[in-house]
Parts: C-alpha cells; sequence; structure tokens
C-alpha cells in the first residue's frame, strides 16, 4: 500500500530532516509512529499525505509512483487518504458538519445524503450536540474529534493521524482508537503518529519509530525505545536537597527594631 | 465542469475584497465613459463629414452690387451646366447673418458690411467633378471669386478626429489593464486571507479547478455588481452631459446625438466586467496553486 525507498526530505536548502527512509506498508496494517519531538514524524506523514515530494528515493503509493506520478493526478490519489492533523486544520467558517462533509462534498456527493451520513458520525464520536457549531466555538477535545470524523468520513484506503488522542479523555481517546481499530480491520492502511505510550502499548500493532530522521522498524511486542519530547536525559542531572547551612543561619527579626535581615 | 463547493467565507466577511465591487464600478464607469464618448464622436464626426463631403462653397466677394449680381447670375448659370453637379442654391441675407452671428454677436451684422454673396453647391456622389477646371472657370469668369470645397480643414479636422477616436479607444485600453490589475490584486488579497482554507481542501483532495471556480464564481459576482452599478452611473452622467450640452450649443457645433442603435453594445460592458473578473482570477488561482505540490 504505501513503499518507501531510500526516501530523503529536506526543506528548501536545509539539511535533511528524514534520511534514507525504506519501509513498506501493507493494505490494512496498523502502525504507531514514534520519536521523540523533531524526529521527523510530521515530515514524513506530510510524505504520505503528498503535501511534499521527496528530495531523493521513491515513494509508491497505490502502486504508483508517486514521485514521478502528475500533478494533476495527486488529487485523486489524496482522496483515498484521510488525515488528522496535530492542528486539526478545520475551517472556522463552516459548521462541524460542514467541516466534516468536506471530503464527500469533494468527492461530488449530494446533500442529504451527506448530512445523514455525516451527522451519524458525529453523533458516534459524541458531538451530537454540536453538529452546528462552528470550531472557534468547541473546546480541543471537540475540534480533534471534528478532525477525525472528517478524515474518517469517505472510509480511506489510508488513514494518517498525527497526535489524533492528544486533547482527548481518556474515555474519548479509547472511543477513538476503537474507530481507527474498527476500520483497519475492514481495510483501512493505519498510521498513527503519537507520544502516547499507554496507547501503544494497549493496542498490537508494529511501530516505526523515528529517531534523528532514521526510522527504525518495530514488530508488535518488541522492546524498542521510548519516546521521549527532547534529547534531554534527566538521569545526568543530580537533584538533591539542600541543607539549610549551605545557605548560612536565617534570622529575622521584626519591623522597627532597627535591624535588618541578615 | 468542476461542482461549486461552498467552502469560502461569507463575502461579507472578507476585509481586503469587499470594496472589490465599487472599484470595479469605477472602472466600469470610466470605461462606459470612454466606449459612449467615442462612439458619439465617431457618429458626431461621421454626420459632419458626410454632410460636407459632396458640398462646395463659392463666394463673390466683387464690391461692385451690380457687377456682382451679374458675376452671381453667370456663376449659377455655368454650375448648373457642370457636370457632376446636382445643384446650386444662393444664400438668402438671412441665412449669411446666421452663419456671422457666432462670430460678431447677435445683431451686428449691419448692412454696411461687405459680406460676399455665397453659393451652396452640392456635388453628385456619382461622377467625379475636376475641381481645378471648375476653379480655372470661375477664376475666368472674376478675379473675386472663390471656390472652397473644404479638403484643406475637412482633412486636419479627420485627423483631429482619428486622434479623439483613438485617444479614447486608448483610455478605455488602459482602464481595461487597470482592472485586470486590480482583479489580479483582489484574488492574490482573497487568497492570502484564505490560504489556510485553500491548503486544507488542497489535502483533502480537491482539483485546482474546484478551488479556483470558488474564486472565479465570486470575482464573476463581483465585477457583475460593478459593472451593473458603473454602467448605470454613465448613463446618467451621459444623459446629463447632453441635456447640459444643449443649453450650451450654438450655431457653430452641433451636440453629437448618442447612437440609440449601437446602445446594446453598452449593455455588454458588465458582462465583459464579469467576464475580466472571472478569467483574471482563474488565472490567478490556477497559477498560484500549480506552484503548491
Amino acid at each position: 500500500m504505501i513503499h518507501f525507498e531510500n526516501v530523503g526530505m529536506r526543506y528548501g536548502m536545509g539539511s535533511e530532516v528524514l534520511k534514507d527512509i525504506s519501509f513498506n506498508l501493507k493494505p490494512g496494517s496498523l502502525h504507531f509512529l514514534t520519536g521523540p519531538s523533531g524526529a521527523g514524524k510530521t515530515s514524513l506523514l506530510k510524505l504520505m499525505y503528498l503535501a511534499h515530494r521527496p528530495s531523493r528515493g521513491k515513494i509508491t503509493m497505490f502502486r504508483e509512483d508517486v514521485g514521478a506520478a502528475a500533478r494533476t493526478d495527486l488529487p485523486r490519489l489524496r482522496r483515498r487518504i484521510g488525515v488528522v492533523f496535530q492542528d486539526f486544520r478545520l475551517l472556522d467558517h463552516l459548521t462541524a458538519v460542514e467541516n466534516v462533509a468536506l471530503p464527500l462534498w469533494i468527492a461530488g456527493g449530494k446533500g442529504a445524503e451527506i448530512e445523514e451520513h455525516v451527522e451519524e458520525l458525529l453523533t458516534w464520536v459524541g458531538l451530537e450536540g454540536r453538529m452546528k457549531s462552528r470550531p472557534p466555538t468547541l473546546s480541543g477535545g471537540e475540534k480533534q474529534r471534528v478532525a477525525i470524523a472528517r478524515a474518517v468520513i469517505k472510509r480511506p484506503d489510508i488513514l494518517l493521524a498525527d497526535e489524533p488522542t492528544g486533547n482527548v479523555d481518556p474515555a474519548i481517546a479509547k472511543r477513538i482508537m476503537h474507530l481507527f481499530v474498527e476500520l483497519n480491520k475492514l481495510g483501512t492502511t493505519t498510521v498513527i503518529a503519537t507520544h502516547d505510550m499507554g496507547l501503544v502499548k494497549k493496542v498490537k500493532a508494529n511501530r516505526m519509530h523515528l529517531s534523528d530522521g532514521k526510522l527504525h522498524m518495530i514488530q508488535a511486542g518488541e522492546d524498542a525505545p521510548e519516546p521521549q519530547d527532547t534529547d534531554f536525559d534527566p538521569s545526568k542531572f543530580e537533584i538533591r536537597r539542600l541543607d539549610q547551612n549551605e545557605f548560612g543561619p536565617k534570622t529575622y527579626t521584626s519591623i522597627g527594631d532597627g535591624e535588618n535581615e541578615a | 465542469m468542476t461542482k461549486a463547493v461552498h467552502f469560502l467565507p461569507d463575502e461579507k466577511s472578507h476585509e481586503a475584497t469587499r470594496l472589490l465591487p465599487y472599484v470595479m464600478a469605477v472602472m466600469v464607469y470610466l470605461s462606459a465613459l470612454a466606449l459612449m464618448g467615442s462612439m458619439m464622436l465617431h457618429k458626431g464626426f461621421g454626420d459632419w463629414t458626410e454632410s460636407l463631403s459632396n458640398r462646395l462653397t463659392v463666394q463673390i466677394t466683387t464690391l461692385d452690387p451690380e457687377q456682382r449680381e451679374v458675376q452671381v447670375n453667370q456663376v449659377i448659370d455655368r454650375l448648373r451646366k457642370t457636370p457632376g453637379i446636382d445643384y446650386v442654391r444662393k444664400l438668402n441675407q438671412v441665412e449669411i447673418e446666421e452663419l456671422l452671428e457666432p462670430w460678431l454677436g447677435e445683431g451686428n451684422v449691419t448692412s454696411d458690411l461687405p459680406v460676399p454673396d455665397i453659393l451652396d453647391v452640392t456635388v453628385s456622389r456619382t461622377l467625379q467633378l475636376d475641381l481645378d477646371a471648375l476653379r480655372g472657370m470661375l477664376t475666368r469668369i472674376s478675379e473675386n471669386i472663390y471656390l472652397d470645397d473644404h479638403q484643406q480643414w475637412l482633412g486636419r479636422f479627420l485627423r483631429l478626429m482619428d486622434m479623439v477616436e483613438y485617444t479614447a479607444l486608448g483610455i478605455l485600453l488602459l482602464v481595461v489593464m487597470a482592472t485586470v490589475c486590480i482583479v489580479i490584486f483582489g484574488t492574490k488579497a482573497g487568497m492570502a486571507e484564505n490560504r489556510e482554507t485553500i491548503a486544507v481542501m488542497h489535502h483533502l483532495g480537491a482539483q485546482d479547478g474546484m478551488i479556483a471556480r470558488a474564486f472565479q464564481d465570486r470575482f464573476m459576482a463581483y465585477g457583475l455588481k460593478g459593472g451593473v452599478i458603473g454602467l448605470l452611473l454613465a448613463f446618467v452622467t451621459l444623459v446629463s452631459l447632453i441635456y447640459l450640452s444643449r443649453d450650451l450649443a450654438s450655431g457653430l457645433v452641433k451636440v453629437p446625438e448618442f447612437p440609440v442603435t449601437q446602445v446594446a453594445i453598452l449593455l455588454v460592458i458588465p458582462l465583459f466586467a464579469a467576464f475580466i473578473s472571472l478569467a483574471t482570477a482563474r488565472i490567478t488561482v490556477l497559477r498560484d496553486l500549480g506552484r503548491m505540490v
């Protein structure tokens, strides 16, 4: 379904943010994409949702070389991919229903059946009372659920989610993961970028671990490095309680005694 | 044709583009005035040259009234017998005074003023007249007889006419170019305001044509709205100008009439403005989208 071969990517003339990435995701597989912040998770997802072309290497999706595909062919391929953006990317002037309906409108769907379908999904993600609300009036978690609904409404062949449970409470997170797993069972190839190791441990799935622009494929159940937000290593820092003597004796006197703090 | 998806924010919320219809109205107003002015001048000049192109004027300036009377009759007789001349008529005193009044003022044409006798000659359109031979024949009657075929000043007049018409068309062209530039700026401003919306639609798989159509439809509506307002204002201005100029008109200048039969051309202006807006917006959006992956 998705095949990367020695793919490198850089922004402009900068250094490579992804180096020699090679992997093959089978149709209907489920993967977590982990790695510290700045490791290149979002860049890898951008390549997969065709927002960028690789600087080198070859990407094959749906058996088509997307690096060599004509620009006019890319929208057709994009319509087969559902994306949950980390910053949601909802259109503030549209209602929740309209935001979720966008992929169906783009695909040429008709009004009545779209609305029914969208409302059903929004109800399922717990937004039955927020159908006509616009994103600026929604909470972070609600926006995230709208974004997820928009990504899955068209039953995409590939679902890419960037931190999809980052802003929701555990119950909703569980529900969303259940949705992803169900979609995956129906044949949707799913890649979920996350920092939530609890989530990773709960679901049996392969891991794609990015570190310093390089990818390590880890089979489900194997030990692997924990994702870290930064290169900060707490073990290198000593935290100890300071003795009062290190500051010297402290004597306080009342104001007006004519003496200052010692 | 791609299905229209109304994904852009309400046009009333657009700070940068909401004034565009009014700018378009001004552009269409100027275009309509330039075009109407050009059409009126064309018709007016055409009428003037038409009325003069087959006319000759003969002046007999002999001072002695009796001798002049004889020469006038002789000239009329000769001219009427000349092939290629359809009609000869001597202007009466009232007509001559009407011609002089714009220059000398009403009531200032007195009987002691040495005014020549004037013959109005209509030349055949089908036969070629030898003007040199005619001039020679008149000179043989008297040295004080002058033939004016108006060609000397008519030539200059025609050149002026051409220049004025080309200037009007040049103004029209400049206004059209300015309109295109304004629509480009407006489209780019609209795209900048909706950059995120465009990016989302793009990532969701919208074809460039679908995104472009949303913009072109909006800008076409701006062009049409501005076009109708501008044209109405231009009509009001033109009617006012014609009304005022009729009051000011003297015998010297005939106010050009508006060619009513050509009014349909003007009705096309708002459609043209809408088309320019549509095409410019579409090309601009497609070019910008072409830079995205």
